[in-house]
């Protein structure tokens, strides 16, 4: 029996197991730094990890900060600029990216741009950054939504998934075929798109959780896959790696900063 | 060399002579080592009625937005200080309708600077944006915030961009020389673009160096000092962000920003303090110490880790050998000369 893990472990590690060896890998802030990182040790160390600011093949040995945060590795192998990182994804030398979800639909098209009206936002979300260009020309991308939430129709539609599903996104003559998302991660489980219909399925639960849990989110009505299998228990190492590379990343940013900030206060005392 | 000029000044000077109200006025740098007091400086100087841009807008843009600099803002990412439930400036700012913003891609801003850099009148982008609303919902640049146009040699439907030349860029920069050649390495994103698209530059660096410095590093050199208006030597004018080989972002500062941000009165505390109550980055830093002690700052330095050197040398840097002689013809001065002379070439 292996040691007990947090539901965030589990998720890295979710994530970071789609992550292959000799794979070009565009990293996302936040929870897919961490994967890329557990990748690059533990499956992939052929791996290639790179971000948008232009920085290129990296190790990280700190959780990062942003996607220009050369202060957590001890160099990197190439230095570009923005402009030619994006050309490469167009090129197709990206095999896969990892993005953050405000508003997904049931084809995987994203918003994370505004919640209301756009020109006068209930709530201005962060806007396209990359992901509307990475999702379109990466060979493949890795939904992460931790925060967001799914709509049966976007407040505004930023990045492209699927379109209107079935063959819309190939047809479109606008994307190279076959790219597009291929899973979902949220806390309850993992998505993944139907090959003929690319509408969203449940393929897997996490431990703990019901498929009812599930579909009280989802506002269609979601489909589950004949083989829903379970979210596996991570493995001593697995865990072990994440929490010392990113002790904040296995509690939780919330359980990180109450604990920084008690101890901030017992410095001052 | 070229005789020049120097153009060190202080950063009041730089903002005063260079930056106007109206003016398109761009951010260079790009989550990272961002010009905080040239940002604090344009604030404190009150200029109104700016269009912005900035390819990713940190709390530079919030501090600029909600201090009501702003008219216009182009970008593609927007700080949320405290996730969803939190407010930002630009938040406030679209919802009382006194600045209008338009949204691009990360690719598309930076292609519209690199248009810009050199001299061509448009860009084209990665078609996949025209099935989205970025490309449907557009705000004060209309029809000209993308046009499509057929590609001349393949017949295919082509998403451009305008070229953008904003009439200054504010960016700081680890080290330039005081002519104002400009070193920056790290995350390069699109601080080269930003800056060589403007049609005028003010650089704030860490430090100023020798001249010598440059010459021999000139792969780091990313702003040549002939287009260079302003040089500033600014130590700590980046923070509370981070200027890789000086010093990593002060969390403790950064995270005191975002949560007074999220509310207008908040940020506006915030800036009382910080902005308006300090007039340049020695009282900034005097200030922050006395409040805070001086161990965050201490903390935060970088501890070197060098570039290893590229060799610039060659092999002689004269035509004429160590016995005098000219390496190709084998001949001294004199009896070059000489030569000139019996060949009829010399005129008196």
């Amino acid at each position: 029996m292996s040691k007990p893990y947090t539901l965030q472990e589990l998720l890295i590690i979710a994530v970071a197991r789609e992550i292959h060896d000799y794979e070009n890998v565009i990293l996302g802030v936040g929870l897919p730094t961490t994967a890329g990182a557990m990748a690059k040790t533990l499956y992939a160390p052929n791996a290639t990890l790179m971000m948008e600011s232009g920085i290129i093949d990296f190790e990280p040995l700190l959780p990062l900060n942003h996607i220009a945060d050369a202060h957590s590795c001890r160099g990197f192998s190439y230095a570009t600029d923005l402009f030619s990182a994006f050309t490469m994804t167009y090129r197709g030398f990206v095999d896969v990216c990892f993005l953050g979800v405000g508003q997904v639909d049931k084809y995987g098209n994203l918003n994370t741009t505004c919640i209301g009206d756009y020109y006068k936002p209930t709530t201005r979300l962060p806007g396209s950054g990359g992901a509307c260009d990475f999702i379109s020309y990466a060979k493949r991308t890795v939904l992460t939504m931790l925060g967001g939430n799914f709509a049966e129709k976007l407040d505004y539609f930023t990045s492209p998934g699927y379109l209107e599903g079935g063959s819309s996104r190939d047809d479109s003559g606008l994307f190279p075929q076959g790219s597009g998302p291929s899973m979902l991660l949220s806390t309850k489980g993992v998505f993944r798109f139907d090959p003929v219909t690319k509408e969203m399925y449940l393929a897997q639960i996490h431990p703990r959780v019901k498929v009812e849990d599930v579909k009280k989110d989802v506002p269609w009505d979601l489909k589950i896959s004949p083989d829903l299998s379970e979210t596996s228990h991570p493995t001593d190492e697995e865990i072990d790696f994440i929490r010392r590379f990113s002790p904040a990343a296995s509690s939780g940013r919330h359980l990180a900063i109450e604990l920084m900030i008690a101890n901030v206060m017992k410095q001052n005392k | 060399m070229t005789l020049q000029k120097s153009k060190v000044m202080s950063v009041k000077e730089a903002v005063s002579q260079f930056v106007s109200d109206g003016d398109e006025l761009v951010i260079g740098n790009y989550t990272v080592g961002s010009c905080a007091d040239l940002v604090y400086e344009v604030v404190r100087q009150g200029r109104k009625g700016l269009t912005l841009y900035s390819q990713s807008g940190i709390f530079d843009i919030e501090v600029l937005v909600g201090a009501g600099c702003a008219e216009k803002l182009v970008t593609t990412y927007v700080l949320r200080p405290a996730g969803r439930r939190g407010g930002s400036a630009v938040e406030r700012a679209l919802q009382d309708g006194s600045m209008q913003m338009e949204d691009y891609t990360n690719f598309q801003y930076n292609a519209r600077l690199t248009a810009g850099m050199h001299g061509f009148s448009f860009m084209q982008v990665l078609e996949g944006a025209m099935a989205t609303d970025l490309f449907r919902k557009r705000s004060f640049l209309g029809d000209d915030k993308y046009r499509v146009i057929e590609c001349p040699y393949t017949g295919k439907n082509i998403l451009t961009v305008p070229a953008a030349n904003p009439d200054v860029c504010i960016v700081h920069v680890q080290r330039c020389d005081k002519f104002g050649n400009a070193q920056y390495w790290g995350a390069l994103g699109s601080v080269a673009a930003a800056a060589l698209a403007s049609k005028r530059i003010i650089v704030s660096c860490e430090e100023i160096v020798d001249h010598d410095i440059i010459q021999s590093s000139p792969h780091l050199t990313i702003i040549p000092a002939y287009r260079v208006n302003a040089v500033c030597e600014v130590p700590w004018g980046a923070h509370p962000t981070e200027v890789l080989g000086y010093y990593n972002v002060d969390q403790f500062m950064y995270g005191l920003f975002v949560t007074m941000d999220a509310t207008a009165d908040g940020l506006k505390t915030w800036m009382d303090e910080w902005v308006y109550g300090c007039e340049d980055r020695i009282a900034y830093i005097d200030h922050y110490v006395k409040k805070f002690g001086s161990r965050n700052l201490e903390n935060i330095r970088c501890k070197p880790y060098y570039s290893a050197p590229a060799n610039y040398g060659s092999a002689f840097t004269t035509r004429w050998d160590n016995e005098g002689k000219e390496r190709a013809m084998g001949l001294t001065l004199t009896e070059f000369e000489q030569v000139l002379k019996e060949r009829g070439l010399l005129y008196e």
